[in-house]
C-alpha cells in the first residue's frame, strides 16, 4: 500500500485545557463531547464542549465535589443520554447534564477509588437490562442497575483475606441477548478475569505478567469474538474468544508497541477488525487483525482450541510528549474520534488534548 | 645542450602569424609546447625551439598543429597590425631569462586560475542541484498537507450538514410535540365554550376547566405512563442479586506488575528470605521445639546416632533442621550425602558432597579428612549412577589427598577396569 492508500490520522483541533483530564466521551447522537477530570484545587469537573465550524466550543462547565477519574454513557437510552461517572471517592453518579445540580442516582460504591468504568444496554445498542460496571482500587468489581438503589446486582471481591489487588480495567461483552452478558475485568498484577453474569461464576483466568491497562471486546452486543487486552512493557493481547479450551484458555496473539503503556484501546465502531491504541509517549497506533485461515483447531486429545490472527500496523502518529490517557471514537462519524492526554509540568497546568480524525480510505 | 632550431619558415596575415617548424624526425609525442604571451617555445629533446614574439598574440585562442614531421602554429594577434620581424630583436640572455620566468609565471597563474573557476563551477552546480532537491521535497509535503487540509474541510462540512439535520429532526419533533399540545389546548377551549354556553356559575365553569385541564394532563401523564410501561416490558428486571469470590495471583509487592522488574523482585524477595533465616527467631514451626532442638550442634549429634541406628529417613530431617537453622556447617551436608547415599537418593547425595566440598575451601590440612569423605561419597555415587569417569576422578582426588588409603586405593583400582573394559568392549 502507498504512503497514500494507507488510512491517514489527520489532527483537526487541539484545545488546551486547564485542569487534568482523565476521561472524554461522546455524547451519542451529536457533535459533542464530555470531558472529565479534576481541577487543581482539588474538585471534580466536567465540561460539555460542542464542535463548530472546526472549533470547540464550551457549552458547560460542572463542577462537583471530588474529582472524576471516569464515565460512560453506555447504559442511557438515546433520548436520555444520561452520563455516568466515577470519581475519586468511590461514588458511582449518574448526571442528567442538562440538570446537573442533583445526580439521577448516587451510591457509594466502593470505598477507594473507581478506577473503570463500563455500560451496556443503552444507546439502543444489544439487548437485556441497561447495567453499569465499576472496578475500584478496593480489589472489587460491582455489578449497577439504575433502577436498584444502594446495592450493586454483582459484587466479584476477592476471598475473605486475600490481599487485594487494584483492578485497573473493566469491560462488558456478550451481551447478544437479554440474559448473556459477561464481564472482563483487568488488574494492576497482570490477571485478566472474566466473569460471566448469567451463571455467577468466574468463566475464565489469565495472566498476562503485565499490569493489565485497558481491555475492550470488540462488540459488547454479540457472542464474544475478540478481546484486546493492554498492558504496561508497551505489550497488548488479542484473545479469540470464540472456542474456549478447558485447560489451555482463549488463543492470543500479542505485540509489543509504542515502547511504554499502552495506556487505552478502543475498536472502531463501524469496523471491528481495526482499532487503535494509546500510548504513554503520547502516540496512536491503527492496528488491523487478520483472522486465520481457520479459527479453531484440533489438539492432540480433540478438544476445539481456537487459533489466533495477526495484527498489523496500519498507520501511526505522534500527537503529544504525555501519555495519552483516553480516547474514544465517535459512534456516528466514522473516522472520528477524541482523545485526552495529560501535561503535568509544575506551573502550567495546562493540558493537552487533541482531536484525530483517520481517513480511512479503501481498505 | 639541446640543440637551436633555426631553420624554421613563417607567414603572417593582419591578424595571425603562422609558423611551421621542422621536427627533424623526433616523434610527436615527445614535443612538448609551451606558449605564452610573447614566448613560444617548443622542446623535442634533442632539439629546442624558441621565439620571443614581436608583439603579444592570444595565447589561449592559438593553435598547434603537429603531424608530418612539422609543427604548424596558428597564432592569432592581440592587435592587428603586420610585424616587422618574428622576433624581438635586440633581446640580450638576461632579457631572455627574464621574459622566459615571466612567461613560466604566467602560465602557472593561468592553470590556478583554471582550478580554481572549474572548482567554483562545480560548487555551484551541487548548490542547484541541492536547491532543485529541496524544492522537489517541499513540494511533496506541501502535497500531503494539503490532501490533509482538504480532509479536514471536508470532515468539518459534514459534521456541521450531520449537525443541520440533527437540528431539524429535532425541531420537527418539537413542531409535532407543540402542535399536539396546541390540539390539546385547543379542546380545553371548546370545553370551556361550551360550559359558558351552559351557564354554570363561573366557579364551577373554573372547576370544570381545572378538572378539564387536569383530566388532559392526567390523561397525558397516563399516556406517558403507558409508554414508559411498554418499554418497560421489553427490558428486562434487574438482575437477582449475586456475588463471585476471586482470588488473586499472589504478588508480594503493592506494585504492579511489569515484566521488566521481576528479575529485580525475586532477588529482593530472595535476599529477605535470606536475611530471615539468619535472624531465626521466630520460624512459627519452631516455635513448639524444645530449646535444645535449636541447636544445630545437637541436631547433628541426634542425625549422627539416627544414622548409626540406621534410621537414614529421621536422620535426613534431623540435618535438614540443622540446615535450616545454619547452612554454613559442611559436616551437616557431609552427614546428609551419606544419608542419601544409603537411601540411594544418588543425586541429591552429589549435591550435598559438592556443597560440603564448595564450604570446605580453602583446601588445607585442617580439613582434609572431612574434603576426602567428601570425594569419596560424591565418587560413590557416580559410580553407582554408571558415571565412571567422574567417579574416577573424585576417587584420585581424595588419593591425593591421602595416598596411603588402602580401600580408595582398590576402589579406584576396580573403576579403572571397568571403565577399561567397556572401552575395549566398543
Amino acid at each position: 500500500m502507498s504512503a497514500f492508500e494507507k488510512p491517514q490520522i489527520i489532527s483537526h483541533i487541539q484545545k488546551g485545557l486547564n485542569y487534568t483530564v482523565f476521561d472524554c466521551k461522546w455524547v451519542p447522537c451529536s457533535a459533542k463531547f464530555v470531558t472529565m477530570g479534576n481541577f487543581a484545587r482539588g474538585t471534580g469537573v466536567i465540561q460539555l464542549y460542542e464542535i463548530q465550524h472546526g472549533d470547540l466550543k464550551l457549552l458547560r462547565e460542572i463542577e462537583k465535589a471530588k474529582p472524576i477519574k471516569c464515565g460512560t454513557f453506555g447504559a442511557t437510552s438515546l433520548q436520555q443520554r444520561y452520563l455516568a461517572t466515577g470519581d475519586f471517592a468511590g461514588n458511582l453518579h449518574i448526571w442528567n447534564l442538562e440538570a446537573p445540580e442533583i445526580p439521577v442516582y448516587s451510591v457509594k460504591g466502593h470505598k477507594e477509588i473507581i478506577n473503570t468504568i463500563d455500560g451496556v444496554g443503552g444507546l439502543g445498542i444489544g439487548e437485556g437490562a441497561p447495567e453499569i460496571v465499576t472496578g475500584s482500587r478496593d480489589g472489587t468489581v460491582k455489578v449497577w442497575d439504575p433502577r436498584q438503589k444502594d446495592d450493586p446486582v454483582a459484587n466479584m471481591e476477592p476471598v475473605q483475606g486475600e490481599n487485594k489487588r487494584d483492578c485497573w480495567t473493566v469491560a462488558f461483552g456478550n451481551a447478544y441477548n437479554q440474559e448473556e452478558r459477561v464481564v472482563c475485568a483487568g488488574y494492576d498484577n497482570g490477571d485478566i478475569k472474566l466473569f460471566d453474569l448469567r451463571n455467577m461464576s468466574l468463566r475464565w483466568e489469565t495472566n498476562i505478567k503485565n499490569g493489565v491497562c485497558s481491555l475492550e471486546f470488540d462488540r459488547k452486543d454479540i457472542s464474544m469474538n475478540k478481546l484486546v487486552a493492554t498492558s504496561l512493557e508497551g505489550k497488548f493481547h488479542v484473545f479469540d474468544m470464540r472456542t474456549q479450551h478447558p485447560t489451555k484458555g482463549f488463543a492470543s496473539v500479542s505485540e509489543k508497541a509504542h515502547k511504554s503503556t499502552v495506556w487505552q484501546v478502543r475498536h472502531l465502531p463501524q469496523n471491528r477488525e481495526l482499532f487503535l491504541t494509546a500510548g504513554g509517549a503520547g502516540s496512536l497506533h491503527l492496528w488491523k487483525y487478520e483472522y486465520p485461515i481457520q479459527r479453531s483447531k484440533k489438539d492432540s486429545e480433540g478438544v476445539e482450541m481456537g487459533v489466533a490472527g495477526s495484527v498489523s500496523l496500519l498507520q501511526n502518529v505522534t500527537l503529544s510528549t504525555q501519555p495519552i490517557s483516553s480516547l474514544d471514537w465517535s459512534p456516528d462519524k466514522r473516522g472520528l474520534c477524541i482523545c485526552s492526554s495529560f501535561d503535568q509540568m509544575a506551573e502550567r497546568t495546562t493540558l493537552y488534548r487533541s482531536e484525530a480524525a483517520p481517513h480511512l480510505g479503501p481498505l | 645542450m639541446p640543440l637551436q632550431v633555426s631553420d624554421y619558415t613563417w607567414q603572417q596575415t593582419k591578424t595571425s602569424v603562422f609558423i611551421s617548424v621542422p621536427l627533424r624526425g623526433v616523434s610527436v609525442r615527445d614535443a612538448d609546447v609551451f606558449c605564452t604571451e610573447n614566448y613560444l617555445k617548443v622542446n623535442f629533446p634533442p632539439f629546442l625551439f624558441e621565439v620571443f614574439l614581436c608583439a603579444p598574440i592570444d595565447d589561449e585562442n592559438s593553435k598547434a598543429k603537429i603531424g608530418n614531421d612539422t609543427i604548424i602554429f596558428t597564432l592569432y594577434k592581440k592587435e592587428v597590425a603586420m610585424w616587422e620581424t618574428l622576433s624581438l630583436s635586440g633581446v640580450d640572455k638576461e632579457m631572455m631569462q627574464r621574459i622566459r620566468e615571466k612567461s613560466i609565471l604566467q602560465a602557472q597563474e593561468r592553470a590556478k586560475e583554471a582550478t580554481e573557476a572549474k572548482a567554483a563551477a562545480r560548487r555551484e552546480d551541487q548548490k542547484y542541484a541541492l536547491n532543485v532537491m529541496m524544492q522537489i521535497e517541499e513540494e511533496e509535503r506541501k502535497k500531503i498537507e494539503d490532501m490533509k487540509e482538504n480532509e479536514r474541510m471536508k470532515a468539518t462540512k459534514e459534521l456541521e450538514a450531520w449537525k443541520e439535520c440533527q437540528r431539524k429532526a429535532e425541531e420537527q419533533k418539537r413542531i409535532h410535540r407543540e402542535e399536539k399540545f396546541c390540539e390539546q389546548e385547543k379542546q380545553i377551549e371548546d370545553e370551556r365554550k361550551k360550559l359558558k354556553h351552559k351557564s354554570h356559575t363561573r366557579i364551577s365553569a373554573s372547576r370544570n376547566l381545572a378538572t378539564k385541564a387536569t383530566k388532559v394532563f392526567k390523561r397525558r401523564n397516563s399516556e406517558n405512563i403507558f409508554l414508559e410501561k411498554l418499554k418497560e416490558n421489553s427490558i428486562p428486571a434487574p438482575r437477582s442479586v449475586g456475588s463471585i469470590k476471586i482470588n488473586f495471583t499472589p504478588r508480594v509487592f503493592p506494585t504492579a506488575l511489569r515484566e521488566s522488574q521481576v528479575a529485580e523482585e525475586e532477588e529482593w524477595l530472595h535476599k529477605q528470605a535470606e536475611a530471615r533465616r539468619a535472624l531465626n527467631t521466630d520460624i512459627p514451626e519452631l516455635s513448639d521445639l524444645k530449646e535444645e532442638e535449636k541447636n544445630p550442634e545437637w541436631l547433628k549429634d541426634k542425625g549422627n546416632k539416627l544414622f548409626a541406628t540406621e534410621n537414614y529417613l529421621a536422620a535426613i530431617n534431623a540435618y535438614n533442621l540443622a540446615i535450616r537453622l545454619n547452612n554454613k556447617i559442611p559436616l551437616l551436608y557431609l552427614n546428609r550425602a551419606a544419608c542419601h547415599l544409603k537411601l540411594k537418593n544418588l543425586h541429591k547425595a552429589i549435591e550435598d558432597s559438592s556443597k560440603a566440598l564448595e564450604l570446605l575451601t580453602p583446601p588445607v590440612a585442617d580439613n582434609a579428612n572431612g574434603r576426602m569423605k567428601a570425594h569419596i561419597r560424591r565418587g560413590t555415587a557416580f559410580c553407582q549412577l554408571e558415571l565412571y569417569v567422574e567417579g574416577l576422578q573424585d576417587y584420585e582426588a581424595a588419593l591425593k589427598i591421602d595416598p596411603s588409603n588402602e580401600i580408595v586405593q582398590n576402589d579406584a583400582e576396580k573403576i579403572r577396569n571397568i571403565i577399561q573394559g567397556t572401552e575395549l568392549k566398543s
